[in-house]
């Protein structure tokens, strides 16, 4: 089915998830009007929530099976299985947040139900981010996705460390907006254009120019420091140690995603013609990202801090598919944030479970003897981190061989082989928590009798470590849908250009 | 035999009952009641001895081509599919596992009496990966069951082991993941360097050795990345700390599974992988000389070390590091009897380790101490005992007549071609050997019984001598008439060593040199 995004009919189907999203985020916003004190109200208005994720949900499945595209060169959002699978991905992250969070909020008594309209707008801004084919769309998405997030971030506002966390990231994210916007700007002044695949049309057919290249350097920048790469990382440990566990959930894979599909489709539209530039950079990125993540990673006491060295090193992984700059880098880029968003969503999602309200950050040593007590939050903690290190039965090991393939097709070694040996350093830290839950006795009699699983959750984290394991020995359907549908970036858009 | 076996298609899905079959029970033994876990396990051990050892009559003695082979699409978009079969050089290994698996389940019997569901479910698990490796013949799924069985050895150690089992755990896991992370690049490459040369992508074993030439130019990275792998599961010298740890510190299940298939798993890769697929580099003059040696400072070494451990496991697990290096020795070898020698030795430790180690943890049930110097005497008090003792020790350290004699004599006599210097050194580790197990015998179940504690100790029980009774008939049987097994190997020894001898620098066989002459 092709649209016509320029009526207003046809702009309404092409944004029909983000238009339903939002719609639904402002009628639970009214909601909270007056429902927002006790703390069955806080349930109410997240499982209202809930409903929106499933009904864009619902409209982007709609969307993928009818075939939406544009008539002739997509404006502002992309019409594409790229699209849509970024969309049901980012849509998915969100959702299982939002059931992380039902009681824990209640719990940790942060009783402000606006808690799940932003995190319905913050996706709006994800989608809209990864979908975008227009820089000021970009923008835009970016902005949404952050300012909420910087809001989420500090949501617990009695303590120090989160609303440290929620400065801290609104400082350097204002700062990567900067940059970003500044690239944007210098783009636009090369080239005349704000649309990507235009844009990659000039460029690939006029000469480098300064401007150009200093426009490239300084958006890669700006999303260098959203997805925390070395040595744009700074922030990220502090903020994910201090913001809500739900919300770091959130952060490490939905922000991470959505910046991820972003790149993904603006080096893959837009600049093309400057492989030769970027790979550079993007290689360092990667050599950088995947060892400081994985050795500081190792130093961790905390698991939430190993954690968020943990995706900055997976992060340096990412890059890999990137730098390929090929379909099978595209697919990889959407099956690695898969794997990597569900298991990440489980870990959060029991760590959370372990926390009680007021006490201080979970240490590793904390999951001493967590089997004996909780057998299957060990079970599941522990296939989330075999997930993350890529063992062998679980999804995590199809995602990086996956991933691992992309540049091993354009004949690049050296990214898969630094790959592996910094995989190789994280199982000194994955192994450790393995070993503390199951192998360690527990310290007291009284450890772990303040776990409480709420039923949502139990559900959520429960379906994400299945999904783990199903995926990691039947993958098929995640790979062909990948592979053959939703890669279709890198279109030429010469004959448009010529007019 | 062959006739009824054929008549039930016993061909067509045995490899697929012997891998499903343990992993179907594991969830009854999780979700029975504790008291039937072992019963479980014991069956499923029993039927898959019984079972699989009808491939000693349905394998094909003269065909060295695999066997039984099935090819099923999994991910056939990138090639990769579960493809299993067998030949002269995996049969013997899934015989040895099935013919471990009961005894190994009996022998923990009494042994395990804590989480006796879990434990029993990761030996089930563990028996899966095992066949899992010496069956699949296709890369990744390769890969994936020799990385699967770290997790099941993890927590058989980490749960069931000594005082000082985390630590040799995280050592384990920590030594072996690491050196096969660039294994998996490695296959990965391997499959992008085939599939550009002939157009096919795909991760099967045959496809890619039929295409080794276009390996060639890259053969010396890739075959380092397989090397590592299997060089620190062997271990081969100096990747072998880990070994005495994990040795020492796992229940006797652990031990014997380790000693009797999991190390038996590096050099079967070695055969099987790392050189069939880049024989020039992996043969040539540096590369074998460079393995030779280590192979022959290990048998040394090892063997030097064994003596002086005053922990009796200890001493038998850096004698499977001596023992390990006369199969890379005799796989450099590359003589039909050399590689049918470096198969033997792969038998015959396993059955004279797995018995050391069965004894040892027997003694160890009944008095929680490996010191040696606790013991003394004990053939007074145990005398069954002190005789499969005697008789394994014997059969260890390479006594005519028993099996570890066959097995080293061919690989030194199949060597001495090419690594004459090297072979008369490692023939040395002979007289250490025989040092060191016989010390530790006298110290152990003769000299002067002083330590009162050990006076209740009692003799084999029923159970025991079931356990032990098998292995010790099968160093004997194999000892005086190792002819089935040598038959049943050698077509695929010969087979790989018409593979490799092209690549091979002219040796000087001696043989001929002796019978043929010069004028």
């Amino acid at each position: 089915m092709t649209i016509d995004p320029g009526t207003p009919l046809g702009a309404v189907l092409a944004l029909l998830p983000e238009v339903i999203l939002t719609g639904w985020a402002l009628v639970v916003l009214l909601l909270v009007a007056w429902r927002h004190k006790s703390a069955g109200d806080s349930r109410l208005v997240g499982n209202i929530s809930l409903i929106g994720f499933a009904l864009a949900l619902a409209a982007t499945g709609w969307m993928a099976s009818q075939g939406v595209a544009a008539e002739g060169l997509p404006q502002m959002i992309a019409l594409d299985g790229f699209r849509f699978a970024s969309d049901a991905l980012l849509l998915t992250i969100a959702a299982g947040v939002t059931i992380l969070s039902l009681r824990w909020l209640e719990r940790q008594g942060i009783l402000a139900p606006e808690y799940y309209v932003l995190i319905m707008l913050a996706t709006v801004g994800m989608m809209l981010l990864a979908g975008a084919v227009d820089l000021i769309t970009l923008f835009l998405g970016l902005e949404v996705m952050s300012i909420s997030v910087y809001v989420l971030a500090g949501y617990d506002r009695t303590r120090r460390a989160s609303a440290e966390a929620a400065l801290k990231y609104f400082l350097i994210g204002a700062f990567a907006s900067g940059f970003l916007l500044y690239g944007i700007a210098l783009i636009y002044g090369a080239t005349g254009q704000f649309n990507m695949t235009l844009i990659g049309a000039q460029l690939a057919a006029t000469e480098p120019t300064l401007m150009a290249r200093a426009g490239v350097a300084l958006m890669l920048i700006g999303f260098a420091f959203k997805v925390a790469a070395v040595p744009f990382h700074a922030w990220a440990p502090d903020v994910y140690e201090g913001a809500p566990t739900p919300v770091t959930a959130f952060m490490a894979s939905g922000v991470k995603a959505a910046a991820f599909l972003a790149l993904a489709r603006l080096l893959a539209e837009a600049f093309p013609g400057y492989v030769e530039l970027w790979r550079p950079v993007l290689f360092g990125l990667a050599v950088a990202t995947m060892l400081i993540g994985n050795l500081v990673a190792l130093a961790q006491q905390s698991m939430k801090r190993m954690l968020a060295y943990s995706a900055i090193g997976h992060a340096g992984y990412l890059f890999l598919a990137l730098w390929a700059h090929s379909d099978a880098g595209t697919a990889a880029v959407l099956v690695y944030l898969l794997a990597y968003s569900v298991t990440t969503v489980a870990a959060f999602g029991i760590l959370a479970s372990i926390e009680r309200a007021g006490a201080r950050t979970v240490l590793i040593s904390d999951l001493e003897g967590l089997y004996a007590v909780r057998p299957f939050a060990a079970l599941g903690m522990t296939i989330c981190m075999l997930s993350l290190l890529g063992f062998p039965g679980t999804f995590g090991f199809i995602s990086k061989w996956y991933l691992l393939s992309a540049p091993l097709g354009v004949g690049e070694v050296w990214l898969p082989i630094i790959a592996m040996v910094a995989s190789g350093i994280s199982i000194g830290y994955y192994l450790p928590v393995i070993l503390a839950m199951t192998l360690k006795p527990t310290r007291t009699r009284q450890a772990h009798q303040t776990i409480r699983f709420p039923r949502p959750a139990k559900f959520a984290v429960a379906l994400c470590v299945i999904a783990i394991l199903v995926l990691g020995i039947w993958p098929r359907p995640v790979l062909d849908f990948a592979s053959h549908e939703a890669v279709r970036l890198r279109q030429v858009a010469t004959p448009i250009l010529t007019r | 035999m062959q006739a009824f076996l054929a008549s039930i298609g016993y061909e067509h899905w045995i490899l697929h009952v012997l891998l499903a079959l343990p992993m179907a029970a594991l969830p009854l033994v999780l979700l029975l009641p504790v008291r039937f876990a072992r019963w479980i396990a014991l069956t499923v051990a029993l039927t898959e001895m019984i079972l699989g050892l009808g491939l000693w009559w349905a394998f094909d003695a003269s065909n060295p081509a695999l066997q039984f082979v099935t090819d099923v699409p999994w991910l056939e978009q990138f090639g990769i599919g579960y493809r299993v079969g067998v030949d002269g050089l995996s049969v013997m290994m899934v015989l040895l596992s099935v013919v471990m698996m009961p005894l190994v389940v009996w022998g923990s019997w009494k042994g395990i009496d804590t989480k006796q569901r879990g434990f029993y479910a990761l030996l089930l698990a563990l028996k899966t990966g095992m066949l899992g490796v010496f069956l699949a013949l296709d890369m990744f799924l390769f890969y994936m069951f020799w990385e699967l069985l770290l997790i099941p050895m993890y927590f058989t150690i980490g749960i069931w082991g000594s005082s000082n089992r985390l630590y040799a755990a995280t050592k384990f896991v920590i030594y072996t993941f690491v050196g096969s992370l660039l294994m998996l690049v490695a296959i990965l490459w391997m499959v992008k360097i085939v599939g550009d040369a002939t157009g096919t992508y795909s991760f099967a074993y045959t496809h890619l050795l039929a295409n080794s030439q276009a390996l060639a130019p890259y053969g010396s990275w890739l075959f380092v990345a397989f090397a590592l792998a299997f060089a620190v599961k062997v271990p081969i010298f100096p990747f072998h700390t880990w070994l005495p740890d994990a040795h020492t510190e796992a229940p006797t299940a652990g031990s014997v599974d380790l000693a009797v298939i999991l190390l038996k798993m590096g050099t079967y890769g070695f055969l099987r992988f790392a050189i069939p697929f880049f024989p020039a580099f992996a043969l040539s003059d540096a590369v074998g000389l460079t393995m030779a040696t280590l192979a022959v400072v290990g048998i040394i070494y090892a063997a030097l070390v064994a003596m002086v451990q005053p922990d009796l496991k200890r001493l038998v697990a850096y004698s499977s590091v001596s023992h390990l290096g006369f199969v890379i020795l005799g796989i450099w070898g590359s003589t039909v009897e050399s590689v049918q020698g470096a198969i033997m030795v792969m038998i015959s430790h396993g059955i004279s380790t797995g018995a050391l180690f069965f004894i040892i943890g027997m003694l160890y049930e009944r008095r929680h101490t490996r010191k040696i110097a606790d013991y003394g005497g004990l053939a007074r008090v145990a005398p069954l005992m002190a005789t499969a003792f005697v008789i394994t020790a014997f059969s260890s350290i390479g006594l005519p007549g028993l099996n570890g004699f066959v097995g080293e004599f061919l690989v030194l006599i199949g060597s001495f071609g090419r690594y004459p210097i090297l072979v008369v050194c490692a023939t040395t580790a002979v007289v250490f050997s025989a040092a060191y197990l016989l010390w530790a015998t006298q110290r152990v179940f003769f000299n002067r019984f002083t330590n009162p504690k050990n006076e209740g100790i009692g003799d084999l029980s029923g159970r025991e001598i079931a356990v032990l009774a098998p292995l010790i008939a099968a160093m004997i049987w194999i000892g005086l008439y190792p002819g089935p097994i040598l038959r049943r190997t050698e077509a695929s020894a010969r087979q790989y060593v018409e593979m490799v001898e092209s690549y091979l620098p002219p040796a000087e066989p001696i043989i001929a040199n002796r019978t043929g002459g010069q004028p």
